[in-house]
Order: structure tokens, then sequence, then C-alpha cells
């Protein structure tokens, strides 16, 4: 019996796992480029009470931090690299961002809507 | 060359804080001997924030996705916790010089482990070391011209003068009585540890392991903390412009928490036990 537990326990696992990447609940991605120190896109429209994923890639030869005070969020983006991010469900309202490292053209803003 | 200086400057001045404080703290009780640790703890912290740095610029895929969050949020607890725990121990110290047991600080320093104080220094340096290599790094890439050279040397100019301030803080350290050290530099350590173990909990928000809560108040239009003062208040006291409220409720928390624990009133058993310890000690 406990020779059985392990491969058990991994197939429940497995398909737990499997259930829970199935496409139905995979959260929405959502892209935005770092080039020439700026995001683009500058704001990116959201549903409110959904979570998403943020798949940031950094074009730029340079690393760049992507920054929200309000969501709480920092985060290093290699030169030439594709971070992705898991974002909450928002609720409705603004959530401005920022490049750290180039704060005065690097920004942006996330409306939940 | 101005943005560059205020961001180094931002990003070191607390390591050079804590630089300042462990490094003054070893030379007051007489343990210069000690320094090693605080120059050991400070130097991994450097090479860990350079190794950081080369992983998340070589790494890709889930690791870089979250492993180096996970590693700042464990950091930032991992930091406020030594430091209420040295806070723990010069309250000690304080006590037995007003007590006018001066020869005291003898046994605590035997009895203090002082490699704490170089995990202090690791932990101040590699907190948010990783960000200013790579962001130096960053400026050096791009820097092509007169301009951008000069955001290199204002870069490097910021952490210049954050590690002066550090050095201030060594050198003013040594100009107050003993007693007074210890009590501010207590106070000190708690507030800075009251404002990481809050942006440790702001940081589980946004890694969505604690659920977001309401931005409580919003003072960016007083004092933004991300201006040249609101940074300095950040990194001394960890103030917030727009705390959320788990943030604020943390660091209300740890404030209390930490009170109750260095300045509850002793107990008289406690004092005996002390003294007693004092007597064998001289005895002995």
């Amino acid at each position: 019996m406990r020779r059985l537990a392990i491969p058990l326990l991994g197939l429940v696992a497995l398909c737990t796992f499997l259930a829970a990447g199935a496409p139905a609940d995979e959260p929405p991605e959502i892209a935005l480029v770092i080039e020439k120190n700026r995001f683009s896109p500058e704001e990116i429209r959201v549903k409110a009470g959904k979570p998403f994923l943020l798949v940031i890639t950094n074009k730029d030869g340079a690393p760049e931090e992507f920054e929200s005070r309000d969501l709480k969020i920092e985060k290093i983006i290699p030169a030439g690299k594709t971070v992705r991010l898991k974002m909450p469900a928002l609720k409705r309202g603004t959530y401005g961002f920022v490049g750290e490292y180039h704060e005065k053209t690097a920004m942006g803003q996330i409306v939940a809507e | 060359m101005g943005a560059t200086f205020v961001i180094t400057l931002r990003e070191a001045f607390e390591a050079a804080l804590l630089l300042g404080i462990v490094y003054g703290y070893l030379d007051r009780i007489g343990a210069r001997e000690q320094f090693r640790w605080v120059t050991l703890g400070g130097a991994l912290g450097l090479a860990a924030s350079l190794a950081m740095g080369l992983a998340v610029s070589f790494l890709s895929g889930p690791l870089l996705d979250a492993g180096p969050d996970v590693i700042g949020a464990a950091v930032m607890f991992l930091a406020a916790g030594l430091l209420t725990w040295h806070a723990w121990w010069m309250r000690q110290h304080s006590r037995a010089i007003k007590g006018q047991l001066e020869h005291r600080i003898d046994e605590a320093r035997r009895a203090q482990r002082l490699w704490i104080v170089g995990l202090i220094a690791f932990t101040g340096v590699f907190r948010e070391g990783a960000e200013t290599v790579l962001f130096l790094w960053g400026v050096m890439a791009e820097a092509t011209d007169a301009v951008g050279w000069g955001s290199v040397a204002g870069g490097v100019a910021g952490v210049g003068a954050a590690a002066l301030l550090g050095w201030a803080v060594f050198r003013g350290g040594r100009r107050v009585s003993l007693a007074r050290f210890f009590d501010a530099t207590t106070a000190l350590i708690l507030f800075l540890a009251a404002g990481l173990f809050s942006a440790g909990v702001g940081r589980l928000e946004g890694l969505g392991l604690l659920p977001m809560s309401p931005q409580l108040w919003d003072t960016s239009w007083l004092l933004s903390d991300r201006s040249l003062v609101g940074s300095f208040l950040a990194g001394l006291l960890g103030y917030r412009a727009r705390p959320s409220l788990f943030e604020a409720l943390a660091y209300a928390a740890y404030l209390a928490g930490a009170a109750i624990l260095l300045f509850r009133p002793r107990r008289p058993a406690a004092q005996v036990a002390v003294v007693g310890a004092g007597q064998r000690a001289a005895r002995g």
C-alpha cells in the first residue's frame, strides 16, 4: 500500500495541475513592451475583478525596473528579456506604473473597469 | 546626472545607514577587532548582489518570473527580525549602563553573538544591492556620449554620498554618550525595521500572497516618497506616500510589539537575576 501511495499522490497532483492549467481558467495575457525607455502601450485596460498575466518584454539594451507603488510591485526586466507577471484581480480604478530606471520617460497606467 | 544621483542615493542610503550603525555599535562597545564581521557581511552582500544581478540577466522562465521577488520579500523579513534582535541587545546594554555597571558591556559582548551584526550588514547591502548594480550597469551600457557618462558619474556619486552619510552616522555616534548612543540607535533601528516589515507585507500583497488591501491615504501631493526628502524619510522611518491598509497596520503592529518587547518595565525578579549574574561575574 505504501508503495502505491507516492505514485497515487503524484497522479492526483498531475490531475490537479492539468485541471488548473485548463484553458478555461487561464488568465488572459496582456503584452507590455519596453522600447527606447518607454512603455508601449502606455495605457492598459483590463476587466476589474479578473486576474491577468502581464507579459513584459524589454527590447532595450539596458535593464529596466517595472515598478508600481499602487500595486506594490517592483520587478527587474533584464535587457532583451521577457518576464511574466501574475497580476491580481483589481478593483475599478487607475494604477500607475513607471520604469524606475527611466522615470521621466517610462510611465503608464493600468485602468481596471 | 541629477536623476541617477537621486536613484542610487535612494537605493544605497538604507545600507549605508545600517553599516554606520553596526560599525558604530562595535566601536562603542570596544569591539573594533570585530569590525571584520561587518566588513565580511557587507562584502558578501555585495557579492550576492552581483550574483543576483547576473542571475536575473541570464535566467529566464519561471525562475526569473518569481524567484527574485520571493528572495526580496524574504530578505526584508529577515532584516526586520535581525534588527529587532539587535535592538533588544542594545537595550540590555543601555540598561546595564544606567545601572552604573559599565563593565557589564564586556559580558554582553561575550554573550552576544557578534556575527549577527555581520548578518545585518549582509541583509542591508543585499536588499537593494542587485537593483543598484543592475541600474548602474544599465546606465553604463547606455553611456555613449558626455550626457551618458554624466549619468554614470551621477550614479556613482549617489552611492558615494550614501556612504558618506553612513560615515557621518558612525562619527556622530562617537560624540554622544554611550547611553545616548544605545537609545538613539535603538529607536532608529526600530523605525527602520518597522519600515522594512511593512514594505515586506506590501510586497506580499504585490505577489498575491496576501489579498490587496485598500489604499489608506495619499500624501504624494505633499511629499512624494520618490523625492529626495521623501526618500530619506522612506529609508529612515518607512514613510510611504500611499500606503495600503495592511502596510500601515503592519507598521503600527510592529512598532507596538517592539515597544512592548523592549520598553516594558523590568520586573523585580529579572533585576535580581541580572544583579546576581553580575556579582558572580565580579567574583569570578
